[in-house]
């Protein structure tokens, strides 16, 4: 059944009817003023929720959509994310009728096999009317939601057999029916919740969403229904355009990769996602037949919306960054994702792991393909890490608290043509705000001992990657701790030549004799005082490490990003003095031979 | 006797100045002197002091205040050339600095390049030592381990020293020691300790609002003592007082410990003369607008008063906590320039500054710019004088640019193509102001709007109608208005210190501790610069938030000077506070959790003194009467070319009244008085522009 569904919501939508000529000044001032109206809505969710994961991670994403299920606007948040509202409203859209969608409604939607990311992503949305009671635009909202009501507090169960498990599934349900809300659909999703906060958190989406659909009203007020249709049809023709006239540019061909995962959630290993980016003219298609359908695999069952998002969000990354992000990007490119496997699962698998991996091996795939093409904007928008470490007590009257374990770290920050990794993170995930050590533990009976980046975890490359930290932490109480651990077998990869970054690590009850080092999932009890471990992965490197400049090489020894060792070893440079003397010098005679050597060895031309 | 008080801002160009003789304004704009800056100041109160007839002496031995602010520590941050630093940290968390909790500034750029270091990770180094939550020492600093981590400060040449542990705000002897260390084994290095610079969680805005202020803390010293000095040498004999981001003026020697404070200090002191003007003018909430040659900047007003946030503001790509009035800018000022992108035509952020500058100021420019737009549309002649007569604006070349860089590629006449760049520099700014009042519980169409800078009332009306605000302010001051702001600024000191605890579980003796603290801080610094003590007033907020939010909202508490105790906290405090915040809950965002308990997040303390600032008046007393034009001109004021009234600003006095569309040429501005709008000069010599169809005209 789902494939059929998802066959129809993909279908190319038609732009919208009307009369109104529009230019392209008229139309880039609608636009931006949906890119405010998302702005404003996410802000609104941002600062009104409860929830640490929507108000401090940021996981909250806005989007306009028009009455023909097309995307027609976005704003901050995580891009893979931003992509994914339009197929769960298009859900919505089909009952129409049946649901006796009006004014001052609004709904919600989580479903994965009706359009839906995964279950903690609910999609909630208003639409929006003329004056003469015609459907013009959908203001969407999208955010992460602490709890889902599955076994698993969180919603995500290492052990899920079935997506019933991760908790309730929601196709579409109305929240608000003509301004008034539902109590009765409201009191069922906060029951079928565990976190005291979900109530808080699903009134403030309600009301951003009533926020962005009131801007929208003015706005169509303002310039006319038809004007505004006019804009929505221009924009995303022109993203189309852009997007094509970018495609034209690239040379021909079939660029293929294929990236694997270490092992499903029980230990069956290498899951495999195959892409193949085929250039032809101004046409991408983006085949990822072959990838992994082994009926046995466990939590690794990506939702097709979500391979969608993925994809597409890596492609906006690759392409200038001020092509508008609309439709326009769908229609450009055409997906081939096949039925049944990973990447497009049969109805009722579970979802919640999946939306991680092989979600973003997706988006590494396409990147490791056109890195080939695209240098200057290749750089993978992942996330490597399975899970963090859940850290799951009860305070003394009771309440569960939870610590997600979305700490200020470094991973898979890579480098691109040009540039080193930096920060914390890829790009796409700059909106997050990571959790800090002070708010966290004036919390939750936790230490933190450590989060230091580690020397060498960067991949080395003529551009390097960020090294990764390693996030050492303390209970004070008896706790359940949850994790997942992907990329120890096969780590971020290197681009164009560059080394991949070190893998991920991660260990329980260090310095005791229970000490474990974690592979594949574990869901644990902790004593008091238990110490857990968690290396994140590097960034990758770009191209080969002995084509980089030796002063930079140096530097980073100063920096210790990169030891003494590292340096002659991969970078071929040679370095005498020491760090802590804050002596060191490059000796070029020995570099100079040494790195002849090495390219040699290599067949690496500088 | 009379008053004297002295404002001074100084700019890129021009160092502006506001001499206020008791409720008499006089203002002074002279150029500014880049390689020392207090050159400029010396020059313009020299000019001051003629002006009243002294010399310079006799004149700064009468003057009362002289208030300044200063970009010192931005020009720090904007050209990178601040102090060679390092950091001191709990070992284990050198790296926030770097990893921003997450933070980047572009999600879709991947070709983002990261910001200049301000403290390379050879440079942070991390000591053994470790506070817990309450303030309990879980590990002992090692003191032998500092010493050799400040000796490797020392020997890399660092200059200046950040120091921050984690929870020092709670317990800040690690913090403290480490100082007497590094004043020992580093005696000339300057010293930023981070629980007195930002005594409060997290520790990343604590740790990099002090490696900011290490890093500017020797520039700005360096500046603020030479020109102290200089003014005592020339017969000043009062504290110096200086602009801080929270739009309060203090002492130098309060800044001493926190010279970031000053930091985005230039825009605070505009929007706080807005705040007086407004409020003087029955006009309490306002949206301010200052639009110059490469910016736009924004900021609120409500009840009278510019806010204050501490908490997520980046500056120059490092975030700086501490309390800021909130300025947002856009890169859109009358240097903005204009292009064509793909078929889409764009207006900045790249500007052609004031030098080579728009084309049409004949200095070299090439590209077409908001500028040269507006003299195309006759917003702007070149046959009047412009910038106070210092030049005139040239048509020579702006139509060819405009013809091959936009009309060509939008398939358009060269006319129609400055009034596009007129159409997106307008929805730009609208969307920015918009952007600003996200998440505000503000809608723009409740405040009036006070539009200053150079280019700010050129575009204020228009604006206001697409922010459906129905009023727009105009001060004669506006070409100097942060020097004038600084005239009406009061001195303050904003301080918070955290706790957290659920509201319910307060400790009520530890929070009179935290305030009292506070109060005792604030005494000592303004009883040492002057200040009575009945002149004091303490008013006293505290940060709550419900449990799993991030951000807090600050709910005030009680206001009362600083002799009177702190009686207000009484057996009911906390089901007040709660109920204070649940208000302020709803306000903000429409809702408030019944039942659920919120959390106190911080103390916050905010003293200010009253000043006998300038008072400013806004009625409309004088009989309105037709003002007559001087000129006219071919202009298009949105509704295409038409013939268009000029009238000539310096000679309109109060109760002239001028219907758009029609162009007033100010000095210093051009006003434009757009179709359906009407500008009255008021009693005091302001223009005030009213959307005609909401004016009750009388």
């Amino acid at each position: 059944m789902s494939y059929e569904i998802n066959r129809r919501l993909t279908t190319k939508r038609q732009p919208l009817p009307t009369s109104a000529e529009i230019d392209a000044v008229t139309a880039s001032i609608i636009n931006g003023s949906f890119e405010t109206i998302c702005f404003e809505v996410a802000m609104h969710l941002g600062r009104a929720a409860s929830s640490a994961i929507i108000n401090q991670s940021n996981e909250r994403d806005a989007s306009i959509i028009d009455a023909h299920g097309r995307l027609a606007g976005v704003s901050v948040g995580i891009p893979q994310l931003l992509f994914i509202s339009p197929l769960c409203v298009r859900w919505g859209l089909e009952s129409f009728e049946q649901d006796e969608w009006g004014p001052g409604d609004i709904f919600v939607g989580n479903d994965p096999d009706h359009g839906g990311g995964h279950l903690p992503d609910y999609t909630v949305y208003g639409p929006v009317f003329d004056n003469d009671g015609k459907l013009i635009l959908i203001q969407a909202l999208q955010a992460h939601q602490g709890d889902t009501g599955g076994k698993d507090p969180g919603g995500f169960s290492v052990d899920a057999k079935d997506i019933f498990a991760e908790g309730l599934a929601i196709p579409v349900l109305k929240l608000v029916h003509r301004g008034k809300k539902r109590l009765d659909t409201i009191a069922l999703l906060i029951r079928n919740n565990r976190l005291p906060s979900f109530a808080g958190d699903i009134s403030a989406m309600i009301s951003a969403v009533q926020s962005g659909v009131k801007s929208l009203q003015l706005l169509i007020d303002r310039h006319s229904a038809d004007v505004v249709r006019a804009a929505v049809n221009f924009n995303i023709q022109k993203t189309e355009e852009r997007f094509r006239d970018e495609v034209t540019n690239w040379p021909d061909g079939e660029y293929r990769s294929k990236v694997l995962i270490d092992a499903d959630t029980v230990g069956n290993p290498d899951v495999e996602v195959h892409m193949n980016c085929i250039v032809r003219g101004n046409n991408l298609t983006l085949d990822m037949t072959g990838s992994d359908a082994r009926p046995e695999l466990m939590n690794v069952w990506n939702t097709f919306s979500n391979t969608r998002g993925y994809a597409m969000a890596q492609l906006a990354s690759m392409v200038s960054p001020d092509i508008l992000k609309n439709e326009g990007l769908f229609n450009a490119v055409e997906m081939v994702i096949p039925e049944g496997s990973i990447l497009q699962p049969p109805p009722n698998k579970p979802a919640a792991l999946g939306s991680f991996h092989p979600a973003v091996e997706v988006g590494e795939a396409v990147c490791i393909a056109l890195s080939e093409i695209l240098p200057e904007r290749s750089s993978p928008q992942v996330y490597k890490l399975g899970m963090p470490n859940a850290i799951i007590g009860q305070d003394d009257k009771g309440r569960m608290w939870m610590d997600q374990g979305v700490d200020v770290r470094a991973s898979d920050a890579s480098a691109t043509q040009g540039i080193d990794g930096w920060g914390a993170m890829c790009s796409g995930l700059g909106n997050l705000v990571l959790a800090t050590v002070e708010d966290a533990e004036s919390r939750f009976p936790v230490l933190n001992i450590h989060r230091e980046m580690t020397t060498d975890t960067g991949g080395a490359g003529r551009w390097r990657g960020q090294p990764g930290t390693l996030n050492i932490k303390q209970v004070l109480a008896p706790v359940s701790a949850m994790t997942w651990m992907v990329s120890q077998k096969y780590p971020l990869r290197g681009l164009r030549g560059g080394d991949d970054a070190a893998p991920y690590s991660n260990r329980f009850n260090v310095g005791t004799p229970e000490e474990i080092e974690i592979k594949g999932s574990l869901f644990a009890q902790l004593p008091a005082n238990a110490i857990t471990s968690y290396q994140y992965g590097g960034g990758a490197g770009f191209e080969d490490a002995v084509l980089r400049d030796p002063e930079a090489v140096k530097e980073d020894v100063l920096d210790e990003y990169v030891s003494v060792h590292a340096a002659r070893r991969h970078y071929g440079v040679v370095l005498t003095g020491s760090v802590e003397n804050v002596d060191i010098e490059i000796d070029w005679t020995a570099t100079n031979i040494l790195r002849e050597k090495m390219r040699a060895e290599k067949g690496v031309t500088a | 006797m009379s008053i004297y008080r002295v404002g001074i801002d100084i700019g890129g160009t021009f160092t502006d100045f506001a001499l206020q003789i008791n409720d008499d304004i006089k203002l002074h704009k002279t150029l500014s002197t880049p390689e020392d800056r207090s050159v400029a100041v010396i020059n313009g109160l020299k000019h001051l002091a003629e002006m009243e007839g002294f010399s310079l002496e006799d004149f700064l031995k009468k003057v009362d205040a002289i208030i300044h602010g200063t970009t010192v520590a931005d020009n720090t941050l904007i050209e990178m050339n601040g102090a060679v630093t390092g950091l001191l940290t709990t070992e284990g968390f050198r790296d926030e600095l770097e990893l921003r909790r997450g933070f980047k500034e572009d999600i879709w750029d991947v070709r983002l390049k990261p910001p200049i270091p301000i403290i390379p990770r050879r440079r942070r180094l991390g000591v053994p030592e470790r506070v817990t939550f309450d303030g309990t020492v879980h590990k002992p600093l090692d003191e032998e381990a500092a010493r050799k981590a400040i000796l490797r400060l020392k020997k890399q040449g660092v200059e200046s020293v950040a120091i921050a542990t984690l929870f020092s705000y709670e317990n800040s002897a690690h913090e403290k020691r480490l100082s007497e260390l590094v004043r020992e084994l580093m005696p000339e290095a300057h010293v930023s300790v981070s629980h007195e610079v930002l005594p409060k969680s997290p520790e990343f805005e604590r740790v990099s609002t002090t490696a900011v202020n290490a890093y500017v803390a020797p520039r700005v010293t360096l500046y603020l003592d030479r020109l102290v000095q200089r003014l005592h040498e020339n017969g000043y004999q009062n504290e110096l007082l200086v602009m801080q981001a929270s739009g309060g003026v203090m002492t130098r020697e309060y800044l001493r410990g926190s010279p970031v404070r000053i930091l985005a200090s230039g825009p605070a002191g505009g929007v706080v003369g807005g705040a007086n003007v407004g409020v003087a003018k029955g006009a309490p909430n306002l949206l301010c607008v200052d639009m110059g040659g490469t910016s736009y900047d924004m900021s609120i007003i409500r009840n009278g008063a510019a806010p204050a946030q501490p908490g997520w503001n980046w500056h120059h790509r490092y975030l700086v906590s501490v309390p800021m009035v909130q300025v947002e800018t856009l890169g859109a000022g009358g240097g903005s320039i204009c292009h064509v992108n793909k078929g889409v035509l764009q207006v900045g952020p790249q500007s052609a500054g004031s030098a080579p500058g728009p084309i049409c100021y004949g200095n070299g420019g090439n590209r077409p710019t908001i500028t040269d737009a507006i003299l195309i549309l006759g917003l702007l002649s070149d046959e009047s004088d412009f910038a106070g007569g210092s030049f005139r604006l040239s048509k020579d070349g702006v139509r060819k640019a405009f013809e091959e860089h936009i009309a060509k590629p939008l398939n358009c006449s060269v006319e129609e193509a400055a009034f596009n760049c007129w159409r997106v520099v307008n929805a730009n700014m609208t969307q920015a102001v918009r952007r600003v009042t996200a998440g505000k519980g503000t809608d723009p169409k409740d405040l009036a709007m006070l539009a200053y800078g150079g280019n700010g009332p050129v575009f204020a009306a228009i604006q206001a109608q697409e922010l459906g605000i129905d009023r727009v302010l105009v001060p004669k001051t506006s070409p100097t208005f942060s020097a004038m702001g600084a005239l009406t600024a009061a001195p303050s000191i904003d301080e918070e210190r955290s706790y957290i605890v659920p509201a319910a579980a307060v400790d009520i003796e530890k929070l009179k501790e935290h305030w009292t603290k506070l109060v005792n801080r604030a005494d000592k610094f303004f009883t040492e610069a002057g200040f009575k003590r009945e002149q004091i007033i303490i008013h006293y907020s505290l940060n709550l938030r419900y449990p799993g939010q991030n951000w807090s909202l600050t709910v005030d508490v009680d206001t009362r000077d600083i002799t009177q105790n702190l009686s207000f906290i009484d057996a009911d405090f906390c089901q007040f506070i709660i109920r204070r915040f649940e208000e302020a809950h709803e306000k903000e965002y429409g809702h408030f959790r019944e039942g659920e308990e919120p959390e106190i997040t911080g103390v916050r303390m905010v003293a200010t003194a009253d000043i006998p600032k300038p008072r400013f008046s806004g009625g409309f007393n004088v009989k309105e009467v037709d003002a007559t034009p001087s000129k006219y001109r071919s202009a298009n004021l949105g509704e295409g070319f038409g013939n268009t009234p000029i009238f000539h600003g310096p000679t309109l006095s109060p109760g002239h009244r001028v219907a758009g569309p029609a162009i007033i040429e100010e000095t210093f501005t051009t006003i434009v008085v757009y179709p359906g709008w009407v500008a009255i000069v008021d009693d005091a010599g302001d223009y005030q522009l009213f959307n005609k169809k909401n004016k009750k005209l009388n």
